[in-house]
C-alpha cells in the first residue's frame, strides 16, 4: 500500500492545479475556440396561435356540434376537470387545446438519450390530507399501497433517487440546497433560526382550527393573524425578523424564484412562507422531503390525467370566440392544422386557460365580472435542455437530481436521466431553468426578441460558473421560452378581492380552473382547481 | 537601453544556481517517492550531484575559446536535460530494468553541466572584475540562488506547479537566459545562428512539455500499479489494466484490484459453489457483472447446467477475457463455451425487461463505491431479481468486506431480507482482498445448503464452509438501513467505512 500511496501523491503533486491555471493564462492560443457553434433549436408555446388570438380571428364556423361540457385548455387543470367529469358524470365532454399535445406548462420532449421536461418537473410528496390527489396517485400506480400505519407506499422508481440536491458554493458541491459549505457561523445561526420559524409555521393553526398554510391553498386558515402576511413582501418579513444574512436571503430567494419566478421584494410573505410551511407529507418508504419526478417531468402526470380524461380531446384547436346565447354556451375554435373553424354548442364550460386568454375570450360575455387584470402578473421562464458528452465532474458531491449554483441568476439544472436505472448513460441530458423576475418593459421585450444564440450564450455562461469546461461537452442545446411562465403571488394578490372574483363561476355555466386562480402555480393547485370547477358545473 | 554586461552575467549566475538546485530537489523528491527511503535517496542524489558538479568544474579547463558561445550552449543543454528530467523519470519508472541507473545518469549529467557553468562564467568575467570581487560576487549570487530555490521548492513549486511543471518552468528560465545572452552578444559570439535556433527550439519543446504535462501523465499509469503492466485499455466505462509479476496476474478496473490470479479461486469458489451446489439440477444460470468469466468457469463444472447468460456492461472486459491468452487460460475459455451467452448492457435495465427465469443467479458487481453502482444493490433491484429466480432457485451476491465495512455488508443482507429473501451470510479469506463477504439469498422460506462439494475444488469443502458461515465475535450481524434508490444508504456506509480504513 505504501508504495502505491506514494505514487498517488506524486501523481497528484505532478498534476497540481496551479499549473493548470498558469498554463491557461500564459498560453491563450491553446484554449478551445470560443466561437464553437452549438447546435440547437428555439421553442415556445404556439407563437402563431397567440398572434392569431391577439389580432382577432373572423372565421365563420363551417359546422356546429353539440356537447354537454366544453373544457378550454388542456393543461393539468383542464385535464383534471375532464378526468373528474369522466369519473363522476355521464356528461359528453370535449376538451380543446391549442397545442399539438396536452400538458400545458407540464410539457416534455425526447431525444435519443432521454425524455426531458420543458416545464414543470416535480411533485413534492403530497400532504396525506390531500385525499383527492392521493386517489389519483393510486390510479396512476404512483402509490402502490399503504403500510400498517396507513402511510402511503410510493413507487420507488418515481421517488427521487439519491443524491437529490447539491449546491455549488465557494468552489465546492455541497449536499443539499441550504448553504453550509464555508458559511460563517453567524449566517448558519440565522439559517437555523429561519428553519425553526418555518417548522413552527408548519404546525401553526388559526382560530378556525385549520392549518395556517395548507395545500390546496384554499384549505388554509382564514385567521387574519396569518393572512395579513400577504400584505408584506418576503423581503420585509425577513427584515422584521432580523434575518439579514446574505446566505439566508439567497436561499429564500432561490425558493421564491423556483416556485413563483419572483424575487424576495416581489413575493408576498404569505406565499413565500407557504412554500416552506405547507408540506407535512409522511410516507411509508421515504423521508418527508422527497419529490416525485420523472425523466419527462410532470408531463408524466399530465399523461396519466389524459388517459382518464375521456375520448374527446381535440389538440391543435384554438378557441377564439365565446358567447352565451340563451341557455347555451357557444364556443368557436380553429383547427390549426386544417384552418377550419368549428362551433360547439355546450351546456356548460370550464375555462382552464390563463387569465390573459380568459380576458379576451370573455369580452363578449356581459355577465363576466370586471376583474382588475393588471394584478395578474407573470414571470417569463427560459428552459434549456442540453445533451452533453458528460456533465463535467467537480469537487464534492457527484451529479445529483437538482444541481444549483450559488450566485447564479439561474436555478441551476436537473439531471433528466436521474430516475433511470442505467448506471452509465452514453450521453447526459440536463434541464436548465432560468426565471426572469425583472418586470421592466425592456426585459419583457428582450424575452420575445432574443435569438437562440443569445439564449445559448446566457445558458452556457450561467453553467460555466460551476463547470468552466462545459462548452466542450455540449452536443445539443435547445431552448424553450415561456413568455407567461408563472403567475406571481405579489403582495395582496392571494388574499385580495380580485383573485376571488375571478374564480367565481358565471351564471352557473362557466367555471374557472386555471392554476393562476390559486396565485401559486403548482401541480396540486391545478389539479385541485380542475376538480373544483368540475364539481361546480355538476352541482349547478 | 543595454543592461550592463556584468549585471546580466551575474543574473545568469543567479538563475543557473536556482535552476541547478531545483533540478537536484526534483530528482531527490522523485526518487524518494518512487523508491521509498527518503534519507538514502536524498543523500545519494546530493552526493552524486555535487560530485558531478566537480567533474564539470574539472572539465571546464578544456574550454579555451569562444567561452560565451560555450556558456550559452551549456545553458541550453541544462535547460533541456533539467527541464525534461522529471518527465523522463516518470515515464521510465517501471519500463526500464534499472530505474536507478537512469536516475543517477540524469542527475550526473545535470550536475556536470551545472558544474561547467560557474567556472565558465568566472572566466568570462575575469577581465571585467578584480579577482577578489569576482569570487565574492559570483558565489554570493550562487548561494542566494540556492537559498531561493530551497525555500520556494516545497512552499510554492510542488504544491502549485507540481514536479513536472516545476522542471519545465526552470528549464524555460535557463533557456530564456541563454536566448537573452544570444541577443546581447550577437556580435561577439561565434555560431550565433545555430545557438539562437537551439535556444528557440528548446523553448518550444519546454513550453509544449509544460502545457502537455498532465496529458503526459495521463498516459503513464505507471504511477498507480506496483507491477509491470501487460495490458491496458480505456473502455467507455472504465480503465482496464492487467499487471504481472513473478507470481501472479492482477486485474484492475479504474485502479481497483478485481482479482489476483494467485488467489482468485478462493473468491470464485466461495462465490459460486455454496449456492449452486444447493440447487437441484440447475439448468439455467445467470451471471450479472463478472465479465472476467471466472464465476462462469466455476458454474460450468456442473454438468446439469445447459445455459449460462452473462450480463456485463463492458464489452471491452468480456472481449478481453474471451481472447487474451493468459486470461483465457485463467477462466479456462469459459466465455467461449457454447453454453454461454454474453450480453453487454446495463444489468438493471436488462433484468427489468427480461422475462426469463433462472435456477441460480450470481451477482458479482463492483463494490458500491458510487451512486451509479449503488442502484444495483437497492431493494428495487432485488425485487426485480426475485422475479428472475425460478422456483427452488437462489442467488448469491458479493457484498464487500464484513470486516472492513460491516455496515455496508449487513446493509446488503438487510436489504435482501426486506424484499422477502431468506438469506445466508458467509465470508471467506481471500489474501489479496482480506476477509470478503457473500450473501446467499432465496425467495423461499428455507435455504438448505448441500455441504458435499465436488472434490476437485481447491479451497471449499464441508468443514471450511461450516467456518465460513460463522461470524466471529468482532464481526457480528448489525442493524442497518435498507438500501433504496431514494436513500443510497449503502454507498454512504461504504464510503464512510473504506475512507476510515484507508486513512
Ligand atoms: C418553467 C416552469 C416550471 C415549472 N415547474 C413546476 C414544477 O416543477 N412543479 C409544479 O408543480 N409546477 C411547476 N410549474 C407550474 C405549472 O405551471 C403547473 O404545475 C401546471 O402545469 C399548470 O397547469 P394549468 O392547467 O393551470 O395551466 P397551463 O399549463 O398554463 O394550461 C393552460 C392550457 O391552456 C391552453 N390554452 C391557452 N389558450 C388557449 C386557447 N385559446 N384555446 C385552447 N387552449 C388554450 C394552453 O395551451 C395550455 O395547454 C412550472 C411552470 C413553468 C412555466
Amino acid at each position: 500500500m505504501k508504495a502505491e500511496e506514494r505514487r498517488r501523491f506524486l501523481k497528484q503533486s505532478a498534476l497540481a492545479l496551479g499549473g493548470l491555471a498558469l498554463a491557461g493564462t500564459a498560453l491563450p492560443g491553446c484554449g478551445t475556440e470560443e466561437t464553437k457553434q452549438v447546435a440547437g433549436r428555439l421553442f415556445g408555446p404556439s407563437f402563431k396561435a397567440g398572434h392569431l388570438l391577439r389580432t382577432g380571428i373572423r372565421k365563420v364556423p363551417a359546422r356546429t356540434q353539440e356537447v354537454d361540457v366544453v373544457i378550454i385548455g388542456g393543461g393539468v387543470s383542464g385535464l383534471s376537470a375532464a378526468r373528474w367529469l369522466q369519473k363522476n358524470s355521464e356528461q359528453r365532454v370535449c376538451l380543446l387545446e391549442l397545442e399539438d399535445r396536452t400538458g400545458g406548462n407540464s410539457q416534455s420532449g425526447k431525444n435519443a438519450h432521454s425524455a426531458f421536461p420543458w416545464g414543470a418537473h416535480y411533485l413534492p410528496l403530497p400532504n396525506n390530507s390531500n385525499t383527492q390527489l392521493l386517489r389519483f396517485l393510486e390510479e396512476a400506480k404512483l402509490i402502490t399501497g399503504y403500510d400498517a400505519a396507513g402511510l402511503p407506499l410510493y413507487n420507488e422508481y418515481h421517488l427521487c433517487f439519491d443524491p437529490e440536491e447539491r449546491l455549488f458554493i465557494n468552489g465546492y458541491w455541497q449536499e443539499g440546497l441550504v448553504p453550509n459549505w464555508s458559511v460563517p457561523p453567524a449566517d448558519l445561526q440565522q439559517i437555523d433560526r429561519f428553519q425553526a420559524l418555518m417548522d413552527e409555521m408548519k404546525q401553526a393553526k388559526g382560530a378556525d382550527g385549520r392549518f395556517a398554510f395548507d395545500i390546496p391553498l384554499a384549505h388554509s386558515s382564514s385567521d387574519d393573524q396569518f393572512r395579513q402576511l400577504d400584505q408584506l413582501t418576503m423581503q420585509d418579513w425577513l427584515q422584521k425578523q432580523n434575518l439579514t444574512s446574505t446566505y439566508l436571503s439567497w436561499y429564500v430567494e432561490y425558493c421564491c424564484l423556483d416556485d413563483f419566478g419572483g424575487t424576495l421584494a416581489q413575493t408576498s410573505a404569505w406565499a413565500a412562507i407557504h412554500y416552506f410551511a405547507a408540506r407535512r407529507a409522511q410516507a411509508a418508504n421515504s423521508d418527508a422531503h422527497r419529490v416525485l419526478t420523472w425523466p419527462q417531468g410532470n408531463h408524466w402526470l399530465a399523461e396519466r390525467l389524459r388517459e382518464q380524461a375521456g375520448p374527446d380531446l381535440r389538440t391543435g384547436s384554438l378557441v377564439y370566440n365565446l358567447e352565451v346565447a340563451d341557455d347555451k354556451i357557444v364556443v368557436d375554435y380553429l383547427d390549426l392544422a386544417t384552418d377550419e373553424a368549428t362551433r360547439l354548442m355546450a351546456k356548460k364550460c370550464v375555462m382552464a386557460t390563463p387569465q390573459f386568454v380568459r380576458e379576451r375570450l370573455l369580452a363578449k360575455v356581459p355577465a363576466a365580472p370586471k376583474v382588475n387584470s393588471r394584478i395578474f402578473t407573470y414571470a417569463p421562464w427560459v428552459v434549456a435542455n442540453l445533451t452533453l458528452n458528460q456533465v463535467p465532474a467537480g469537487k464534492g458531491i457527484p451529479l445529483s437530481w437538482d444541481n444549483v449554483i450559488y450566485g447564479s441568476s439561474s436555478l441551476g439544472y436537473v439531471n433528466a436521466q436521474h430516475q433511470s436505472v442505467v448506471g452509465f448513460p452514453d450521453k447526459q441530458v440536463i434541464t436548465f431553468y432560468y426565471p426572469i423576475p425583472d418586470t421592466s418593459p425592456a426585459s419583457r421585450q428582450a424575452v420575445f426578441t432574443r435569438k437562440r444564440e443569445d439564449w445559448t450564450e446566457l445558458v452556457l455562461q450561467e453553467l460555466e460558473k460551476a463547470h468552466p469546461s462545459i462548452r466542450e461537452e455540449v452536443e445539443q442545446l435547445d431552448v424553450w421560452v415561456w413568455g407567461h411562465g408563472m403567475i406571481k403571488p405579489t403582495p395582496g394578490f392571494i388574499w385580495g378581492p380580485d383573485r376571488e372574483a375571478a374564480a367565481q363561476p358565471i351564471q352557473n355555466k362557466i367555471a374557472f380552473a386555471h392554476s393562476d386562480l390559486s396565485g401559486i402555480s403548482i401541480f396540486e393547485e391545478a389539479f385541485y382547481k380542475g376538480i373544483k370547477a368540475a364539481q361546480q358545473i355538476l352541482t349547478s | 537601453m543595454r543592461i550592463n554586461v556584468q549585471v546580466l552575467l551575474l543574473f545568469s549566475v543567479f538563475v543557473v544556481a536556482t535552476c541547478g538546485l531545483v533540478y537536484e530537489l526534483v530528482a531527490g523528491t522523485l526518487a524518494s517517492y518512487l523508491l521509498g527511503d527518503s534519507v538514502t535517496q536524498f543523500s545519494t542524489i546530493i552526493g552524486v550531484y555535487l560530485f558531478s558538479m566537480g567533474i564539470g568544474s574539472y572539465l571546464s579547463r578544456f574550454f579555451n575559446r569562444n567561452l560565451i558561445a560555450w556558456f550559452i550552449q551549456v545553458e541550453v543543454l541544462v535547460a533541456v536535460v533539467g527541464g525534461f528530467s522529471s518527465t523522463l523519470l516518470f515515464l521510465l519508472f517501471d519500463r526500464v530494468a534499472s530505474f536507478q541507473m537512469v536516475l543517477y545518469l540524469l542527475v550526473s549529467l545535470t550536475g556536470i553541466l551545472v558544474g561547467l557553468e560557474i567556472p565558465l562564467i568566472m572566466r568570462i568575467l575575469e577581465d571585467r572584475f578584480e579577482f577578489k570581487e569576482l569570487v565574492s560576487k559570483v558565489f554570493t549570487f550562487d548561494y542566494i540562488g540556492a537559498l531561493l530555490a530551497s525555500v520556494i521548492f516545497p512552499l510554492l513549486l510542488v504544491p502549485h506547479l507540481g514536479l513536472l511543471r516545476t522542471s519545465f518552468f526552470f528549464g524555460l528560465l535557463n533557456a530564456g537566459v541563454a536566448l537573452w545572452l544570444c541577443f546581447y552578444f550577437s556580435k561577439e559570439v561565434k555560431w550565433i545562428h545555430f545557438l539562437r535556433i537551439s535556444c528557440v527550439a528548446s523553448i518550444v519543446a519546454l513550453v509544449a512539455g509544460f502545457v502537455l504535462s498532465d496529458r503526459i501523465l495521463a498516459f503513464t499509469e505507471s504511477l498507480s500499479y506496483a507491477d509491470k503492466i501487460i495490458y491496458s485499455v480505456q473502455s467507455p466505462y472504465q480503465k482496464i489494466v492487467l499487471t504481472k509479476n513473478e507470481r501472479e496476474f492482477r486485474l484492475f478496473l479504474n485502479g481497483n484490484l478485481q482479482f489476483s490470479s494467485s488467489d482468485e479461486y478462493r473468491y470464485h469458489e466461495a462465490l459460486v459453489h455454496p449456492g449452486l451446489n444447493s440447487v437441484k439440477y440447475p439448468k439455467k444460470v445467470l451471471v450479472l457483472g463478472g465479465g472476467d468469466g471466472l464465476a462462469v468457469r466455476e458454474i460450468l463444472r456442473y454438468p446439469s447446467v445447459e445455459k449460462v447468460v452473462l450480463v456485463d456492461l463492458d464489452q471491452a472486459v468480456t472481449k478481453l477475457f474471451a481472447s487474451h491468452e493468459v486470461l483465457k487460460n485463467l477462466n479456462q475459455g469459459a466465455l467461449l463455451s457454447k453454453k454461454v451467452q454474453v450480453i453487454n448492457t446495463d444489468a438493471f435495465q436488462w433484468l427489468k425487461t427480461s422475462q426469463e427465469q433462472f435456477d441460480f443467479v450470481v451477482i458479482d458487481f463492483p463494490d458500491p463505491a458510487n451512486y451509479a453502482i449503488g442502484k444495483l444493490y437497492s431493494n428495487t433491484f432485488y425485487k426485480v431479481l426475485r422475479q428472475a429466480i425460478a422456483p427452488g432457485g437462489a442467488a448469491v451476491i458479493q457484498a464487500t468486506s464484513p470486516f472492513v465495512a460491516p455496515n455496508a455488508y449487513w446493509c446488503v443482507v438487510n436489504t435482501l431480507v426486506s424484499c422477502g429473501f431468506t438469506t445466508l451470510p458467509y465470508h471467506a479469506h481471500v489474501p489479496s482482498f482480506g476477509d470478503w463477504g457473500f450473501v446467499l439469498a432465496s425467495p423461499d422460506k428455507m435455504l438448505p445448503v448441500n455441504g458435499q462439494f465436488m472434490p476437485q475444488l481447491r479451497f471449499l469443502d464441508q468443514a471450511t464452509f461450516e467456518q465460513m458461515r460463522t461470524f466471529p465475535k468482532d464481526m457480528p450481524a448489525r442493524q442497518t438501513e435498507v438500501n433504496k434508490l431514494n436513500n443510497q444508504a449503502l454507498v454512504r456506509y461504504f464510503e464512510d467505512e473504506w475512507a476510515h480504513y484507508i486513512n
